[in-house]
């Protein structure tokens, strides 16, 4: 009859052991919870740690865009931003209403600069891809290094060569200056082709069997099958060529053939009004970037598929 | 309906010494149940894609009825092919699946709808043609595969090891049906299996190949009770055939086959297939392999005293027990040669038990050493 009633005491040890517990470090405590490893435990907060590391840019850049003036010229500088304004986006706007050319040249500059090169990409690499991975012709395996060879170069050996080009083409001041560097690029036609080389080639045959031309199985076959990839050419493509201000600096000369890119850089870069630009800058950073985070967030998926998919992690 | 004919048919590949395919001469009558089998490897399913169109003809000549094919392209050929993973278009339903040929070749709508139906009803799989072959099972994907083939009704069907990917029970039925569509619809089928038994079962005809070239060409029985050489006699029939080294010896009251560790005398009917290896050959040139079925290795008690059998008796120790159920291979050790025996399933035998065994020596067959060719057709069908 002198039992202790265990109920009672064991719900008292484990409270016991839970407050304990809150004493140990995080690594210990989560390897108690979930029955982790120690070691599996201690690479999850480390790489907590480093995802959080790798968001401060952004969170910088959203916090920054509703700073006021004293604080962005803090030092040192801090994150969280204290007494959010609007200003910098009020002083954006009116700026870039005074300014020669309005801002909506440059917004549609880049908005149709962006969708042309988005088209012709995703059309050049995915036929390129496709003629790469899955026929059979000469000189195959050289264009294939060709393009190879072309990924490692970095963007800025290039620009030289690349200006004479565009120049002798005579294409200066035109919507092609913007969009023909870009049209030819090895990392879509590389990516593709992993990826078709992934979807079996008895796909083909069966569809040749069936009667479908080269044609045809490049475009009911292939494209469904490959819209991963293209999601992520997409992305690649957009980032690269939104925010490309090389063809605005090197190739056009007239104000109302740039893009928002160039504006938006410009705005630190003008001198006269340096540090006014520093706020507008902070808000004009926040704009550009939202359009590629929902890209991003967009077709997050399918480009980690594609990834996967190439061998390219 | 259309006879193929193979008219020495070569496939080089680039960079490789030996031909893929070598002098593939072969001709396939209407309506035939034709298998290829030989090990991966051999030639058969580049045969198979040459036909098809897939792959070019490097040397020789490929008709399918009556007409030169070398350089027709695919689409033309009016053949259909099943492959060995499926090779469904993931993007489009069954039915659209299915139909797609028909389509492409612009036959009528409701001529499209006629067939697609009329094939899934045969195939069963009229409740699947709204899905995609991502929601499907192995099994199904492989019925919407034939089902695509089926409703081209082409002159030929071609089949590349359409069942290898399927689970056994689901491979077996499977089996069943491509032979009853088979017998339905009298078209050439040109099947392509590594699986001697897929091989046994369905071909009305079957060639055997190895590096290239063909080994044999027969019907399913003769090519079991009458293998041309020591690779066909050893590749089809499961469990293998036994081999047993030595020489062929004449003595006075007739021909022995000899090793170190046995002499057992030949039947007289075979005397005239080993004439040439008589008298006067030196050792070198009178060595054979025996092969024997292990149906053909008996032993019961019967066996052992029935009375013609009694010189033909040799002693082994059990090595291992295979029960199947409906028999049980013994698998025995005849002085470092296995020997391998089906036997009753009942059989009161231990794994290191000494026994007696019956070679039946009516029933052997004698390969050269060398070139593995038989002895006792030789002459007969060469």
């Amino acid at each position: 009859m002198t039992q202790l009633p265990p109920p009672k005491l064991s719900q008292l040890s484990r409270t016991l052991e839970l407050f304990r517990s809150f004493q140990k470090p995080l690594f210990l405590r989560l390897s108690k919870l979930k029955r982790v490893s120690i070691s599996k435990s201690l690479l999850i907060v480390c790489f907590i740690g480093l995802a959080f590391f790798m968001l401060l840019p952004i969170i910088f850049l959203f916090n920054n865009a509703f700073k006021p003036m004293n604080e962005l010229f803090l030092f040192p500088p801090t994150i969280w931003v204290k007494e959010p304004t609007m200003r910098n986006f009020e002083q954006l706007f009116l700026h870039a209403g005074a300014a020669v050319v309005p801002f909506t040249r440059y917004l549609f500059n880049s908005v149709f600069v962006v969708f042309l090169s988005l088209v012709v990409v995703i059309l050049v690499s995915t036929m390129a891809g496709y003629v790469l991975s899955k026929h059979r012709f000469h000189f195959k395996g050289l264009i294939l290094s060709m393009i190879m060879l072309s990924l490692m170069f970095a963007p800025e050996t290039v620009a030289i060569p690349r200006y004479l080009i565009v120049s002798s083409l005579g294409i200066t001041n035109t919507y092609l200056a913007h969009i023909l560097p870009f049209i030819a690029s090895p990392v879509a036609v590389f990516l593709m082709k992993q990826f078709i080389d992934q979807i079996p080639d008895a796909l083909i045959e069966a569809a040749k069997l069936d009667g479908a031309n080269d044609l045809y199985i490049f475009t009911r076959i292939m494209i469904p099958l490959a819209a991963p990839a293209v999601a992520t050419i997409s992305i690649i493509t957009f980032q690269a060529v939104y925010l490309d201000i090389e063809g605005s600096t090197l190739y056009t000369t007239k104000e109302t053939m740039k893009t928002i890119g160039f504006y938006v850089s410009s705005l630190t870069i003008n001198l006269q009004n340096s540090v006014a630009g520093q706020s507008m800058a902070a808000a004009a950073a926040l704009l550009m970037f939202i359009p590629n985070l929902i890209m991003f967030l967009l077709f997050q998926r399918k480009m980690i598929q594609t990834m996967l998919h190439s061998g390219v992690k | 309906m259309g006879n193929v004919v193979f008219q020495h048919v070569y496939k080089h590949y680039k960079g490789e010494p030996n031909p893929a395919v070598n002098d593939f001469h072969l001709e396939v009558a209407d309506g035939e149940f034709l298998v290829m089998v030989g090990p991966s490897g051999c030639g058969k399913s580049t045969t198979l894609r040459m036909l098809a169109g897939l792959e070019d003809v490097s040397k020789g000549n490929i008709y399918i009825d009556g007409k030169f094919t070398n350089y027709v392209s695919p689409k033309d050929r009016d053949i259909a092919m099943v492959f060995q993973n499926y090779a469904l278009y993931p993007n489009l339903s069954v039915y659209e699946n299915m139909a797609l040929g028909l389509q492409l070749r612009k036959v009528a709508k409701h001529e499209v709808e006629l067939r697609v139906s009329r094939a899934a009803k045969m195939l069963e799989i009229s409740h699947l043609l709204t899905k995609r072959p991502a929601q499907l099972s192995g099994g199904q994907k492989q019925r919407v595969a034939l089902g695509r083939a089926l409703v081209r009704e082409p002159k030929a069907f071609l089949m590349d090891e359409p069942l290898s990917n399927l689970d056994a029970k689901l491979r077996a039925q499977t089996r069943a049906e491509i032979i009853k569509i088979h017998s339905q619809l009298q078209t050439t089928f040109v099947y392509v299996t590594h699986d001697q038994t897929e091989a046994m079962t369905m071909g009305t005809r079957i060639v055997v190949m190895r590096d290239g070239r063909i080994q044999q060409v027969a019907a399913p029985q003769i090519l079991y009770d009458e293998p041309s050489n020591k690779f066909v006699a050893s590749f089809i029939g499961s469990p293998q055939m036994n081999f047993i080294d030595g020489i062929i010896a004449s003595h006075e009251d007739g021909f022995y086959f000899e090793n170190r560790r046995l002499r057992l005398p030949l039947p007289k009917a075979y005397a005239r297939h080993l004439q040439g290896m008589s008298q006067g050959l030196p050792n070198s040139r009178r060595q054979v392999v025996l092969g024997l079925r292990p149906e053909h290795v008996l032993c019961d008690a019967d066996a052992l005293q029935a009375e013609p059998y009694g010189e033909w008796q040799v002693q082994v120790t059990v090595a291992m027990k295979e029960p199947m159920g409906s028999d049980t291979y013994i698998h025995t050790d005849l002085g470092g040669t296995a020997i391998v025996s089906r036997a009753d399933a009942h059989i009161p035998v231990r794994i290191g038990d000494t026994i007696k065994l019956v070679l039946r020596m009516d029933k052997v067959h004698l390969f050269e050493r060398e070139s593995g060719e038989s002895l006792l057709l030789r002459g007969a069908s060469v």
